[in-house]
């Protein structure tokens, strides 16, 4: 009874995953067979593997050293703040944005044209959708490498990084080679939950894919997508097999990752030893100058996405368009109103759930560390599943109990992404509370609910808006579970800017994608000031 | 029969036994200092009598605050002050809201203004009202913490290392004041400490736990 909402919680979060994979994961040994004659499916496996895999290793060490240099340099406050935004920001807004950015025609080369280049034609470079997945990849390292960031951040309050990096200084080494012995492998061993859903996602992903990845072949989740939502209904088993298939090879590359990991570990401790002493002045440089890089390339892509949106007739090699034309906007008035409405919504109702979810099964477990590591596991497991692989199970699931396109089912779906999360974030701020201030609170005379109500919620409202914040932002960028869960009919900001991408309207999809990435943008702004004006003149309150 | 009485305390982690069994009589007015190495239970022993004790500590034995039973009520049913050695006040109410949150007596929002303001001018604190917690010394957050105590009307007080983390001035004066204040208002108290000195100036017997 104590653990009810602990059960409500993963029951609401793993319900939807078993049943989806139940209805996906089916021996049928026709559409297996056509699957493997399907011309190009190795290459697609190699290409999905290769892009996930390399955007994995690079983002992750993007990020160790970004953090090493910036904690040791003293500007860690700055890139936490910096990272926020492009977490804040949709996987398919980027895509699409960096699409505009580095494209032949793009905002890059219209920079460095003619002065630079020469160039008063777009050359005809494949700087994007190109057949290597470098575009992908570089896409998936401006999304992934913020969240592993963050990632780190949150692991680094449990780790006394400032005194070990002290330590391995006075010993004679250099702070980045100190930082990336001392700390990095007490950090990396709390953060290989996320790392594992960085790997599946940039796998299996659809966001990233779509706008940037190669076509011939695709990745193979850009093959199951086009499979899943053709006309022709005989596809479906065929991309069922196939799904099954991307599971396979994202667990297995899972697996792989693992073992590598504690390799990299043997020799991580092995050279740890050898007493080499690195020492650079220049030692923060490098990595600062690879942050702005990215950073830079994150928010050129939502500024390109603006500026499209709203060009005129934009010649090659201007920077900006000749004059502005906000066409875009006024024939998507009709619509975007609506479909952003109902994003709006979709994703207060799945922010609303999630918390309650969060809160209420974090209480229990306040001081359980063990067992919140476990419910962090479990929430885990649909982000190491690919999306694909129980969504389409889940549709015909619904289909039977005629919930689909519903949009109970929809929220659902996302609040199945956004609890892990919220999790992370809100049930370690209620732990972290000093269990003492709810004595006190209790000795003082009052009951449990006015205890939880006038001490431990406004106590955890910072953390609270930001969850609200990081749960609607998980809303607004989902797009396969919006896809799958609203059978098709339920037009959200992220499917209607998918849908104008395949068509080829840009203005369209750079219109929608524009909306896609203020949305989380504003609520995350809106959750930091709002926390800081309440408590303005309190400040012993946790940030 | 009026004070705070334990028969047959004990508390265990699993099956060690951490204290007892105790028996132990406060009586009003009285404190009683518990010594002990870091370790032994001390703390814990004041966690079972709030009846805030965590798992996996257990504790058995009865406690009686003049003359009822207490062992079974929830915490804010007891009718016990306790002072930690972080003040523990709270960080998003001002300083009187912190009082007002404890305030037992009085109903009328006008009469609890007065009875806070007053209590502060008591204790050298007048105008400290709006104040934020954060930006008080640590001796001003000791007496605020001390008030917030003594106005939620307690029927006994524990003490837990409260003045550990004042500077030396500081503490002989938050001392001075925490006991004069116990001894005028005849309430029993528990006082756990490493300092002999404030073991002596409690001044009331001393018991033992753990094996020192």
């Amino acid at each position: 009874m104590k653990f009810l909402a602990v059960w409500v919680l993963l029951l609401s979060a793993l319900l939807p995953v078993v049943a989806g994979l139940a209805g996906t994961v089916q021996l049928d040994t026709a559409a297996w067979s056509e699957l493997f004659k399907t011309p190009g499916l190795v290459q697609s496996l190699t290409l999905s593997v290769w892009t996930g895999s390399v955007a994995s290793v690079l983002a992750l060490a993007l990020a160790h050293v970004v953090l090493a240099a910036a904690v040791t340099g003293g500007w860690s406050g700055r890139l936490r703040a910096a990272s926020l935004p492009l977490l804040a920001t949709p996987h398919l807004a980027v895509g699409i944005g960096l699409t505009l950015v580095l494209a032949p025609s793009g905002l890059l080369l219209r920079f460095l044209s003619p002065w630079a280049t020469g160039f008063t034609q777009p050359p005809d470079w494949a700087t994007i959708q190109d057949p290597l997945g470098l575009a992908l990849i570089l896409g998936l390292v401006i999304k992934e490498a913020p969240f592993l960031l963050l990632a780190l951040f949150a692991a680094l309050g449990q780790v006394p990084a400032e005194r070990l990096v002290l330590q391995t200084r006075t010993l004679g080494y250099g702070r980045l080679k100190g930082w990336l012995v001392a700390v990095a492998p007490l950090l990396q061993r709390q953060i290989r939950l996320p790392v594992a859903a960085v790997l599946v996602f940039g796998m299996t992903n659809v966001e990233m894919a779509l706008p940037l990845g190669p076509r011939t072949p695709p990745p193979l989740a850009l093959v199951l997508w086009q499979w899943f939502t053709s006309a022709d209904l005989d596809m479906r088993p065929l991309a069922m097999a196939g799904s099954v298939l991307l599971m396979l090879a994202s667990l297995g590359m899972l697996g792989l990752f693992m073992l590598a990991g504690r390799l990299v570990g043997r020799v991580w401790r092995f050279s740890a030893g050898s007493g080499r002493r690195v020492t650079s002045a220049s030692g923060g440089l490098m990595p600062g100058g690879l942050a702005v890089v990215v950073g830079t390339l994150g928010l050129a892509s939502i500024i390109a996405l603006l500026l499209r949106s709203i060009a005129g007739p934009w010649r090659f090699p201007a920077v900006l368009p000749e004059h502005l034309d906000p066409a875009a906007w006024s024939s998507a008035a009709s619509v975007l109103p609506g479909v952003a409405g109902l994003t709006l919504a979709l994703g207060a109702t799945t922010a609303l759930l999630a918390v309650l979810l969060v809160l209420a099964a974090a209480e229990p477990l306040r001081s359980d560390a063990v067992l919140r590591q476990r419910v962090a596991m479990l929430l885990f497991v649909p982000l190491l599943i690919p999306q694909m692989s129980f969504l389409f199970g889940l549709q015909i699931l619904l289909l039977k109990l005629r919930l689909d396109g519903t949009l109970a089912a929809v929220v659902w779906s996302h609040l199945v992404f956004a609890l892990p999360y919220v999790w992370g974030l809100l049930a370690e701020a209620r732990a972290s509370l000093d269990p003492r201030f709810t004595d006190t609170a209790r000795l003082l005379g009052a009951g449990r609910l006015r205890v939880w109500l006038t001490v431990t919620a406004p106590l955890l409202l910072r953390s609270t808006l930001l969850g609200l914040a990081l749960a609607f932002g998980v809303s607004v960028a989902v797009y396969l579970p919006t896809l799958f869960a609203g059978g098709g009919r339920v037009a959200t900001l992220a499917t209607s800017a998918a849908a104008a991408m395949t068509a080829g309207d840009m203005r369209y999809a750079a219109a929608h994608g524009a909306a896609q990435a203020l949305l989380p943008l504003t609520a995350f702004v809106a959750a930091v000031v709002l926390g800081r004006v309440v408590f303005r003149r309190r400040l012993g309150v946790p940030g | 029969m009026s004070g705070l009485v334990l028969q047959s305390v004990t508390v265990s982690v699993g099956a060690r036994q951490l204290v007892g069994p105790l028996d132990l009589s406060v009586t009003p007015g009285q404190v009683v200092s518990i010594l002990g190495p870091s370790g032994a239970g001390k703390s814990s022993l004041l966690a079972f009598l709030c009846g805030v004790l965590p798992p996996p500590l257990h504790a058995q034995g009865t406690v009686l605050l003049n003359g009822d039973n207490i062992s079974n009520l929830p915490p804010e049913q007891r009718r016990l002050g306790i002072l930690f050695q972080d003040d523990l006040l709270f960080p998003h109410l001002s300083v009187a809201g912190n009082l007002a949150f404890g305030l037992r007596s009085a109903s009328n929002r006008r009469d609890r203004g007065r009875i806070i303001s007053d209590a502060l001018a008591g204790f050298g604190l007048a105008g400290y009202e709006t104040r934020d917690p954060a930006t008080l010394s640590g001796g001003e957050r000791s007496r605020v913490a001390l008030l917030r105590v003594l106005l939620s009307a307690p029927r006994a007080v524990l003490l837990d290392e409260p003045f550990s983390r004042l500077d030396p001035a500081t503490r002989q004066t938050i001392r001075a004041l925490t006991l004069a204040q116990l001894r005028a208002r005849s309430l029993p108290a528990l006082l756990v400490s490493h300092d002999v000195d404030d073991v002596v100036a409690a001044g009331g017997p001393v018991v033992r736990v753990g094996n020192a």
